[in-house]
């Protein structure tokens, strides 16, 4: 396999395992070049030196040599002997298997390793992306592993933007995203959406009308499974329209979606952007975002990028200097149990998880009917954890001005009834007051959902009262 | 008498403007109020742990008292519960506490001074981060040379003014970095942070005696700049003087403390695949370290701090000083494995100190008679590599770049046969080397 090496600092190589290609061999797929990218990372990236030991590493390989170059620490004194943990069964719901890691394993998981991840588990991602997006390798694309996918988000803004470029941004939208595009002073262009996901005519009028003084925004953001915070996931129109905006507008899509397993809709599920690429003149736009978060533990800390190599390249150096790798360790974990599980077995445990968050979905949409009825206003998400809704502050025909600010109620009426939502000014990138909420029905059981949302009721009502008699 | 520690303004001045730039998340703003009896939060976004597919972890170590023997720990109930999910930004409560114990018991600092400690997934992610906000681009910083060559590039990103100071056997030479400051031109801001690794530094293997850390302190003091210890061979420590005392511990001698940025790992005592090292130091650049955080990567892996935990929990604080003390020894056989193989093939070849911690021999490789030093990197890439022997050319740490007829090498890995024979082709590259030059 050929491709330039890349490694830690401290002498610990690795290769990129895909060669890139203009075309994938035997497919008609029209991979977008190595050239198209180089004019549109970011500066930041394009400044990040490799350093001087990289260049060293292939010569390693020459037989017979004996290397003094690498720092690593001797792992007989790491003190670990053994690592066993219990998994649930995917299949039989009280079945546990016992996972043990083999000696190699564990050394493996104990020592530096690649950047880009641990071989096997990229292998697995490969696997899992053919699995189900139908992509394969060769066509341009490459994977790895970050520590979570915050990390890698992180990593792929920085490598697509420059201070104060503009970017297209679904809202309202994540809060831990904003944070990231606020650290680069990102222009954010707020494109919204509603209960089909974003509202691709909208993001069209904005770019059609474009100011051709201006250049053109760099990338999309969008969480299209089960948004956070409105819960909505895009249609299949929605997706292949901004898919031909992306060519006709020339961004990219940071496609990022942890809760794409997370989806109990009833009609069947669109193809992630990542899939639908695959149909369009040209391949290498999408960057897509996976996390095991929501499916096999938030604390793990194990997520993963795939996109046009030379975007992973360049995260990839970024890793080298910020933070090295993801762990070794909780990525042979990870691991471990996917290989136990295999792609069938990860389909039922998702299957499972999904089937899960449905039933609590169902409980507390069962109890915003019952005590917010004509009280707020909301469409019932499909995937994901979140349910977001407008509070109905004012009376209907009662003439306030205005349709009020939840972050206020919460902070003041809520808090007294012994309740808290989210107010939804946290996730616009502007500010401004709005009546939205977003809650989390991930957590609570039923007895407290329902008493939640009946202490929720009686905030509304109040708050419809007191804005009633400031009408004089 | 109680510890007098600068004041929270004091830092102002060593945040970066991206740090003063990032605001706090209106969300966490939120989370206190959960705390309030009685009431029901639908805040957090968090999942349900029950979908978490892992029930229970054993792991098993060897006992630091009796390696022969193993020790079983476990982590289950609470603490795996804990492991799987999101937690604390800084970390996780159980390990911040065995952190502050070790700061304490090998460091005199207490909790109350100041400071506080924040976890990081490796040193070289706290590293980073304090950096970035501490540094603002174009800044000059203070960085002893030769230096570790994983932090050239985050200085380098930022356009920094590296400013060398000199280090020889003693370590860092106080009077190298005295005279920079005294013969600073007024015209240019101070450098706000210096760069250290006073334990078997990384290349140079050299560890800065107690006097040489008395008089950079005193410059810190005098010139108003932070020291970044970097200390991850803290641990191996192997020479036959009493132990220096680290600057996180010597700054107690100082009027104020709050000068010290300390950076630990456990990637060469522990794991260094498991990603767990820590920062501990002044709570106003700690806490911008945390915004960082919170916003690249949300904190280091609960899972992995609830393994390590379980682990040092069981060894206690007396089976870890032990388990360090037979790391250090380790590496201190490897080391004289190493250096017998050095006299008896480069005496007279090359030129260096012997190491008293750490995994590295920094030595001059005597390639002309006089006058030029040489250059190692174009002998390493040609002469070594064919005689099929390959060390690190010292270029590479110097922060400024420049021809050095230096290289690194690490004794951490091979056995004696292959030193052996490894040394004796730098034996024969040498001699080949200087044949030419002749």
């Amino acid at each position: 396999m050929s491709g330039a090496t890349t490694t830690h600092v401290d002498g610990v190589p690795f290769q990129d395992s895909v060669t890139h290609s203009d075309t994938a061999p035997g497919s008609s797929l029209q991979v977008l070049p190595a050239s198209f990218y180089a004019s549109r990372l970011s500066h930041a990236s394009l400044r990040r030196r490799e350093d001087g030991i990289r260049a060293l590493l292939p010569l390693e390989s020459r037989p017979g040599l004996i290397s003094l170059l690498a720092g690593k620490p001797n792992s007989e004194t790491f003190p670990i002997t053994s690592l066993q943990f219990n998994i649930r069964d995917p299949f039989t719901p009280n079945g546990e298997t016992t996972m043990q890691l083999s000696e190699e394993e564990l050394n493996i998981g104990l020592q530096y390793t690649l950047t880009s991840g641990l071989p096997d588990l990229r292998e697995w991602i490969f696997g899992l992306q053919e699995r189900l997006h139908g992509r394969r390798k060769g066509e341009g694309w490459t994977v790895t592993v970050g520590a979570g996918s915050q990390d890698m988000i992180f990593k792929g803004v920085n490598a697509l933007m420059n201070p104060g470029d503009a970017i297209l941004v679904e809202t309202p939208v994540y809060a831990g995203t904003l944070t990231i595009f606020q650290a680069l002073d990102a222009e954010m262009i707020e494109v919204e959406t509603d209960s089909h996901g974003v509202c691709s005519r909208s993001m069209r009028e904005m770019l059609e009308n474009w100011p051709s003084s201006k250049p053109k925004p760099k990338f999309f953001y969008t969480v299209p499974y089960g948004s956070n915070p409105t819960g909505s996931t895009a249609t299949l129109e929605r997706r292949l329209e901004v898919l031909a905006l992306s060519r006709e507008h020339d961004f990219f899509i940071l496609e990022d979606d942890p809760y794409y397993n997370l989806y109990f809709g009833s009609s069947s599920r669109p193809p992630s952007y990542f899939e639908l690429e695959k149909d369009q003149p040209e391949v290498g736009r999408v960057l897509r975002f996976d996390s095991l978060s929501k499916i096999m533990s938030s604390g793990l800390r194990v997520g993963f990028a795939s996109g046009p190599e030379s975007i992973l390249k360049a995260m990839d150096l970024h890793s080298m200097a910020v933070n090295l790798q993801a762990s070794s360790f909780s990525q042979m974990i990870a691991l471990k149990v996917l290989s136990a599980w295999g792609y069938d077995g990860f389909t039922a445990h998702t299957a499972r998880v999904a089937q899960f968050y449905r039933q609590k979905r169902d409980v507390f949409e069962a109890a915003m009917q019952r005590h917010l009825a004509g009280l707020a206003e909301w469409t019932s998400p499909e995937a994901g954890m979140f349910f977001w809704f407008k509070l109905l502050l004012n009376e209907p025909g009662s003439g306030v001005e205005g349709e009020g600010d939840s972050e206020y109620i919460i902070r003041t009426t809520a808090l007294e009834r012994g309740v808290l939502a989210l107010p939804g000014a946290t996730f616009y990138p502007n500010p401004r007051k709005t009546p939205y909420v977003r809650a989390s029905f991930s957590l609570l059981p039923e007895d407290q959902v329902d008493e939640a949302l009946r202490r929720l009721r009686e905030v509304v009502l109040e708050a419809r009262k007191a804005n009633g008699s400031k009408r004089s | 008498m109680a510890v007098k520690s600068l004041p929270a303004e004091f830092y102002s001045a060593f945040l970066s403007d991206a740090a003063k730039e990032r605001k706090p998340s209106p969300i966490r703003g939120l989370y206190p109020l959960e705390a309030r009896p009685g009431v029901i939060s639908l805040l957090a976004g968090k999942p349900n742990a029950t979908t978490f597919p892992l029930t229970s972890v054993k792991l098993t170590s060897r006992s630091p008292a009796d390696p022969s023997k193993e020790i079983e720990t476990e982590v289950s109930g609470q603490a795996l519960a804990e492991g799987l999910q999101y937690g604390p930004t800084a970390g996780i409560p159980s390990l911040l506490e065995w952190v502050y114990d070790l700061q304490q018991r090998e460091h005199g600092r207490k909790k109350g001074e100041g400071w506080r400690v924040s976890i990081g997934s490796g040193s070289q992610d706290v590293i980073y981060k304090a950096v970035a906000t501490m540094v603002n681009p174009g800044d000059a910083v203070l960085i002893e040379c030769p230096a570790y060559a994983g932090v050239l590039p985050m200085f380098q990103a930022l356009h920094c003014d590296l400013i060398e100071v000199e280090t020889d056997a003693q370590g860092i030479k106080s009077s190298s970095l005295r005279s920079i400051l005294q013969n600073w031109s007024e015209n240019k801001p101070k450098p706000k942070v210096l760069y250290t690794v006073p334990y078997g530094c990384n290349p140079t293997g050299m560890t800065a005696t107690l006097d040489r850390r008395r008089e950079v302190l005193a410059l810190a003091q005098e010139h108003n700049f932070i020291i970044l210890e970097d200390d991850p061979y803290y641990f191996l420590y192997y020479g036959n003087a009493a132990r220096y005392p680290s600057y996180f511990s010597l700054e107690l001698e100082e009027p104020e403390v709050g000068r010290v940025l300390r950076f630990d790992s456990l990637s060469k005592i522990l794991s260094s695949g498991i990603r767990i090292g820590f920062a501990s130091g002044p709570e106003p650049l700690l806490q911008a370290i945390d915004m960082h955080t919170a916003v690249a990567n949300l904190q280091t892996s609960s899972l992995t701090q609830a393994i390590a935990f379980s682990l040092l929990d069981a060894w206690g604080y007396d089976g870890f000083k032990t388990h360090t003390e037979t790391v250090s020894r380790f590496y201190r056989e490897k080391r004289d494995v190493f250096e017998v193989a050095m006299r008896r093939h480069l005496s007279g070849l090359a030129e260096w100190s012997t190491p008293e911690a750490g995994m590295f021999f920094w030595f001059k490789l005597l390639l002309v008679k006089d006058g030029e030093e040489g250059d190692s990197e174009s002998i390493i890439r040609t002469k070594a590599y064919e005689r099929g022997v390959l060390a690190l050319p010292g270029t590479v740490f110097l922060p400024r770049g420049g021809k050095t007829a230096y290289v690194r090498a690490s004794f951490s890995l091979l056995g004696e046969e292959e030193v052996e024979e490894a040394v004796k082709r730098l034996r024969e590259t040498i001699l080949e080397a200087r044949a030419q030059a002749a």
